[in-house]
């Protein structure tokens, strides 16, 4: 384990990129994420590792930043919170038509529009069904305490390498602004020229002699049928990254399925709910996508009813009722607006819409 | 009658909302002298819109009480031109700032200004990002050390003066944001111009750019430090008004010469003239910086050039002229017709 220390989720972000050998960060302030690029430029990890640190003029300008970056195989990245994240939304298309790697941060807040600077997980849907235009994904990671904020950094890394697809840290501002302890990872050394083209082969433009377009376009319906079909394998192949955490499943009767801050309040619902005898668990989707779709119907599909808690008005619920394939009930609730919900008020939601509305 | 036009005062144009500015911000002063001018443009509240971005600037909308859009960072101008176009009885005014009019917002600006939408742009530039708590603008002078430039910023700053004129802009002026007597004669001129009128308002963001103009507005220096432009009057300034700006012989530069010495007399100093067409003289007055130069404040551009809606409702008219069609039914009978029996 590494070192211990009491920190910010979103300076958490920012230490962990330069401890996980990141080559870029370019970004744009927005509240309530902008510690993380504060956060680099007071740490100054152009002297220390050569990292660079670019404030944009917009998050448009972040994203192509991005796009430019991993084109050269190096580790790129951005942060944003939900009405950045969407103007970034072409730029993310095109990196996976493209298939390039990077890593995405979204510290959501409330919705639609300028909405709230309160936290939210109103853009499950943008980060989860695509965001942009055509067919893709991309990997989503949901932290829910800040030790995760640090971990989630490495892993998003490697995934997006390995799949050569745009990676999303979906957390949101209760998330970026709380302290909590934290054991950072240790400190991985920013790869050499050389090593990224061991790692990456041909597809970076770092000086190879082979004629290299990066594009995601093609003419011909054909052969752009053919990348899309590839790309479906792709995503099925990375249907095994799916995690996710089972929390006092083992004997439960209701499950309660949430991520990042809901599945926090629902670990205290949990407890209270035992007090009262009624046995209720805990489904965390960790990536949400690739969704555990097969951890949750195995499961889920024991209980008596699900309720999924979400800091919206109900999109993951679409997902746990495929999941469950309908098998057993499942209702949604939870808070809008930038509202946490209270771990009563998911206690009485579970009450009513799932075990006295059976 | 609260819409008797000629009955409206600044009273009628402060909204009932609780003002979000820190105190002492400068965008108070800025909202105070736009509602002080309002009554006098004779225009109905509601055929008055304020439109912003993102940004402290951009709560202005819900200060006065006009009709209101709080839009989109940096959209504001896209938003005002399909407002301008789509009404074009509107008197449109946009309230941005540093960041939200020339970082994210740009590109819209200098197209704004390329095509001459007939609306007026307050830029409250206060050289930094306010509302997200102090990160360097594309107006932050190059080596200032702010929340994301620790050691000092590496980027050469926008001059939204040279900028707007270099796009094409038909009307430039600057202001002082303390200097409420100066802020509303650029704005009635902004008012009567036709086309995008552009206003610059050095703003102090007390909390995280605190006197950031105070070098140009200091009580000792401001006389050297500024120069009040007025259409038709010699460029002078200073405390006894006897230093002017006048051409350098052999070179297309200003320089800033005192009256009496080395022979130079009044006729000697530039007279100003904000309608002439050539950018030449107008870009170095928006250029000049102190301490080598006094800032240029005033009306430095107002040409008249046609605007877009003008243009737009031309070819609009002209096709209508021309057209073998004019009404549905010429239309109709057009092509090949069939009776069907
Ligand atoms: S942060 Fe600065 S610009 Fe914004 S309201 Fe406060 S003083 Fe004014």
């Amino acid at each position: 384990m590494g070192e211990l220390r009491l920190m910010k989720g979103n300076e958490v972000l920012a230490e962990a990129a330069i401890r996980a050998g990141v080559d870029g960060y370019f970004g744009y302030p927005i509240t309530p994420q902008s510690e993380v690029m504060e956060t680099l430029m007071l740490r100054k990890p152009w002297e220390e590792t050569g990292m660079v640190v670019l404030q944009a003029e917009s998050e448009v300008a972040s994203i192509n930043m991005v796009y430019g970056g991993a084109a050269c195989g190096k580790k790129v990245m951005t942060s944003s919170s939900s009405p950045g994240y969407s103007l970034m939304q072409e730029g993310i298309s095109y990196l996976a038509g493209a298939e390039l790697p990077c890593v995405i941060i979204n510290v959501s807040r409330g919705g639609p529009g300028l909405g709230t600077i309160q936290p939210s997980q109103a853009d499950y849907f943008q980060v989860t069904k695509g965001g942009g235009h055509g067919d893709y994904h991309v990997i989503a990671l949901a932290p829910n305490s800040v030790q995760e904020m640090s971990d989630f950094m490495t892993l998003a890394f490697d995934l997006a390498f390995k799949y050569r697809c745009p990676a999303v840290i979906l957390s949101d501002g209760a998330i970026g602004q709380m302290m909590e302890k934290v054991y950072l990872s240790d400190f991985v050394p920013r790869r050499t020229e050389e090593q990224i083209r061991k790692d990456c082969g041909e597809w970076c433009t770092l000086g190879s002699k082979r004629h290299n377009v990066i594009t995601s376009l093609e003419l011909d319906s054909v052969v752009m049928e053919q990348r899309n079909i590839a790309l479906m394998k792709k995503y099925a192949e990375m249907q095994k990254e799916a995690r996710y955490e089972a929390y006092m499943t083992d004997d439960a009767d209701y499950l309660f399925v949430a991520f990042g801050t809901a599945s926090r309040i629902c670990k205290k619902s949990i407890e209270m709910a035992r007090e009262k005898g009624i046995k209720a668990g805990l489904f965390r989707p960790i990536t949400l996508y690739p969704f555990p779709t097969k951890a949750l119907y195995e499961i889920g599909t024991k209980m008596k009813g699900i309720l999924s808690v979400e800091m919206n008005a109900g999109q993951m619920v679409e997902d746990v009722k495929l999941a469950v394939e309908c098998k057993v009930p499942v209702e949604w609730a939870g808070r809008n607006g930038g509202i946490i919900p209270s771990p009563d008020e998911v206690l009485e939601a579970l009450e009513t819409k799932i075990i006295g509305g059976k | 009658m609260e819409n008797d036009v000629n009955k409206l005062t600044k009273e009628d144009f402060v909204s009932a909302q609780m003002v979000k500015w820190c105190p002492g911000c400068g965008d108070h002063f800025i909202i105070a002298s736009l509602e002080s001018i309002l009554p006098q443009l004779g225009k109905k509240k509601e055929d008055l819109l304020v439109i912003s971005g993102i940004g402290c600037s951009s709560r202005s909308p819900y200060y006065v009480n006009t009709y209101g859009f709080h839009g989109i960072h940096g959209r504001a101008l896209p938003i005002a031109s399909g407002a301008k176009i789509a009404n074009p009885n509107l008197s449109v005014w946009v309230t941005t700032g540093d960041g939200d009019c020339l970082a994210i917002g740009g590109n819209h600006f200098i197209h704004c200004l390329r095509r001459n939408m007939d609306i007026k742009v307050i830029l409250y530039n206060n050289q930094i990002y306010g509302l997200t708590k102090g990160q360097y603008s594309p107006t932050t002078p190059m080596g200032k050390i702010t929340k994301t430039s620790p050691m000092g910023t590496i980027e050469e700053p926008f001059n939204p003066g040279e900028l707007a004129i270099g796009a094409g802009g038909t009307f430039f002026a600057r202001a002082l944001d303390v200097n409420p007597k100066l802020q509303m004669e650029v704005m009635l001129a902004a008012a009567k111009h036709k086309g995008t009128a552009f206003m610059e308002v050095l703003q102090n963001c007390v909390i995280f750019n605190n006197g950031a103009h105070a070098y140009i507005n200091d009580k000792e220096f401001k006389a050297d430090r500024q120069i009040h432009l007025e259409d038709g009057k010699p460029m002078l300034f200073g405390k006894n008004m006897d230093k002017g700006l006048k051409l350098c012989k052999n070179s297309t530069k200003l320089e800033v010469v005192t009256l009496g010495e080395n022979n130079i007399t009044i006729d000697d100093i530039l007279v100003h003239n904000p309608h002439q067409e050539d950018r030449g003289v107008h870009l170095m007055l928006a250029q000049m910086k102190a301490p080598e130069y006094p800032v240029a404040m005033g009306v430095i551009r107002d040409v008249d050039k046609p605007v877009y809606s003008e243009l737009l409702e031309g070819q609009i008219a002209e096709a209508k002229q021309k057209t073998k069609f004019h009404c549905v039914q010429d239309l109709l009978n057009s092509g090949n017709t069939w009776n069907v029996e």
